[in-house]
């Protein structure tokens, strides 16, 4: 068995001898990775803020606006005796805390909201969170049912749709992925052919001496583990760049969004680009030749 | 060493190559093949190398069934026959020195045993000084040369040598029939196939005539016609 040092220089050399397909092959599997890999990172910022914003499983209830500590005490023992909620997951929210909250929201207009100190118009509420989604619309039921609660804001239907659209776009992510992969692979067939056709004679002397179909197909997978390589990394500087880019762009207007940081998805992606390059390279060489190397 | 049984090969298009050909051929000896076009010297050939499998009959060479040879198996059986053709098939880009040693990496063998190999066959060979000459810097015989010393290079028990004289000038053809007799001379079981009726009369060796796919004459000492 020969080095490998053989099989990635015969690899380099039929990337080198193929010139216009291998850049053609590269060029599509890169911008195959560009597009994943901006599905993937909307895919992870959606989810972030699902989470940051913790749509998911949240219910505020609001007491009634003539209820006395005592009252509000009462409702709040009801509550937490509610079947699946978690006693600790629930928090009370004064007047007051509301309000200061709203002020905090409205930044530099926060003086609107002064007038309203010495006349809160806000009434305590109780934040549960942590409810099984399951069992969402139980605990909304036994709230509705509570004397002194005279509101339940229940936001899944907000968290539904972004987790629709978050399947929606799952949905395009897995089709693109397939569509694209099959477009990447098809070019490297093509032009791992093009590079057997080119060695063909060469490739029947190595027959006949006693090559073993491993040897013969081992500088061509590795040409095509080659292209994989050299699209991921444009791939990944592009991707990042494009994201950073958008990001930045969105950030001052979009301020309630958070977006995950480049640095810290960074060297997954990395590794997913590099991956899905080498497999898409591998079984693209790997069909092309299966034909050849079995006759 | 080799063993033909009613050998019967025919193609997908019904073309009948070999019909019912039975063959033995000793080990050590040295057998001319000789037919006209289409005759079925090429099938023969193919059926040798196990590029084909016969239709039905049986091939044994050196003890393998080549029908019950798998895929991952045919590589080393080719390991025990050196193949020489007619249009040399060197590697055009490598030096003569790389040409052989390649064979022999290909099998596996240590870098220091190439090194040492590769001179003395290309010396056995007549080329010791043009161990850095690219093929195209040789003679037509001069390639023959280098692609015999690429055939015995992992020291195989069988040569079989297609037309190794059709590309090259008479006088450098009977230099070549001389370095195959003297393969010959070393053990190596040696089949030649050829058209060229003087080195067949002239090294009065067996010669096996085939003719429309059967064998029509199997004679030692035997003449072209």
């Amino acid at each position: 068995m020969r080095k490998p040092s053989y099989f990635v220089s015969q690899g380099l050399q039929g990337f080198l001898r193929n010139g216009v397909m291998s850049v053609a092959s590269v060029a599509v599997l890169m911008a195959c990775l560009v597009v994943l890999g901006c599905f993937a990172l909307l895919v992870v910022d959606i989810d972030l803020n699902l989470e940051n914003l913790g749509l998911m499983n949240e219910i505020v209830a609001f007491v009634d606006y003539d209820l006395t500590e005592e009252e509000i005490v009462a409702v709040e023992e009801k509550i937490r005796a509610i079947d699946y909620v978690d006693e600790d997951s629930v928090e009370r929210i004064t007047a007051a805390e509301g309000l200061e909250s709203m002020k905090e929201k409205a930044g530099e207009y926060a003086y609107l909201y002064e007038e309203y100190e010495d006349d809160n118009p806000l009434t305590d509420s109780f934040k549960i969170s942590n409810i099984d989604s399951e069992y969402v619309e139980d605990v909304v039921y036994s709230l509705q049912h509570i004397e002194g609660i005279r509101k339940v804001r229940n936001q899944l239907d907000l968290a539904s749709t972004i987790e629709s659209f978050k399947n929606g776009v799952m949905i395009v992510f897995v089709w693109f992925l397939a569509v694209l992969l099959i477009v990447s692979i098809f070019v490297i067939i093509n032009t791992i052919k093009l590079s057997v056709y080119s060695r063909k004679e060469e490739i029947e002397v190595m027959r006949y001496i006693g090559a073993t179909g491993m040897f013969i197909s081992m500088p061509f997978v590795c040409e095509g583990v080659v292209i994989g390589i050299v699209a991921s990394l444009p791939a990944f500087f592009i991707t990042t760049a494009l994201y950073s880019y958008t990001v930045s762009s969105m950030a001052d207007q979009l301020t309630m969004l958070v977006f995950v940081e480049v640095g810290d998805i960074g060297p997954a992606l990395f590794l997913a680009f590099l991956g899905i390059g080498v497999l898409t390279g591998v079984v693209g060489s790997t069909i092309s030749l299966s034909r050849y190397i079995r006759s | 060493m080799i063993d033909l049984e009613h050998v019967v090969m025919s193609y997908p298009n019904g073309t009948v190559a070999l019909n019912d050909v039975s063959l033995h051929v000793d080990e050590g000896e040295f057998v001319f093949v000789v037919g006209a076009s289409g005759a079925g010297k090429s099938t023969l050939m193919k059926l040798l190398l196990r590029e084909e499998k016969v239709t039905s009959g049986r091939i044994t060479i050196d003890g393998n069934d080549l029908s019950k040879l798998n895929y991952f198996q045919v590589p080393y059986f080719r390991r025990k026959i050196g193949v020489v053709y007619q249009d040399f098939r060197l590697f055009p880009k490598k030096k003569v020195y790389e040409n052989v040693s390649f064979a022999m990496q290909i099998v596996g063998v240590s870098g220091k045993k190439i090194k040492t190999r590769v001179p003395a066959l290309l010396n056995t060979v007549g080329l010791g000084d043009k161990l850095n000459s690219f093929p195209h810097e040789l003679s037509g015989g001069e390639q023959q040369r280098v692609a015999l010393a690429r055939a015995l290079a992992n020291n195989p028990k069988i040569i079989v040598a297609d037309e190794p004289t059709g590309n090259i000038d008479p006088k450098m053809s009977f230099e070549i029939m001389d370095l195959l007799l003297k393969i010959n001379g070393l053990g190596k079981t040696v089949l030649v196939v050829t058209h060229d009726q003087n080195l067949v009369d002239y090294y009065r060796q067996r010669v096996i005539k085939i003719e429309h796919g059967h064998i029509v004459e199997d004679r030692v000492g035997g003449m072209f016609e």
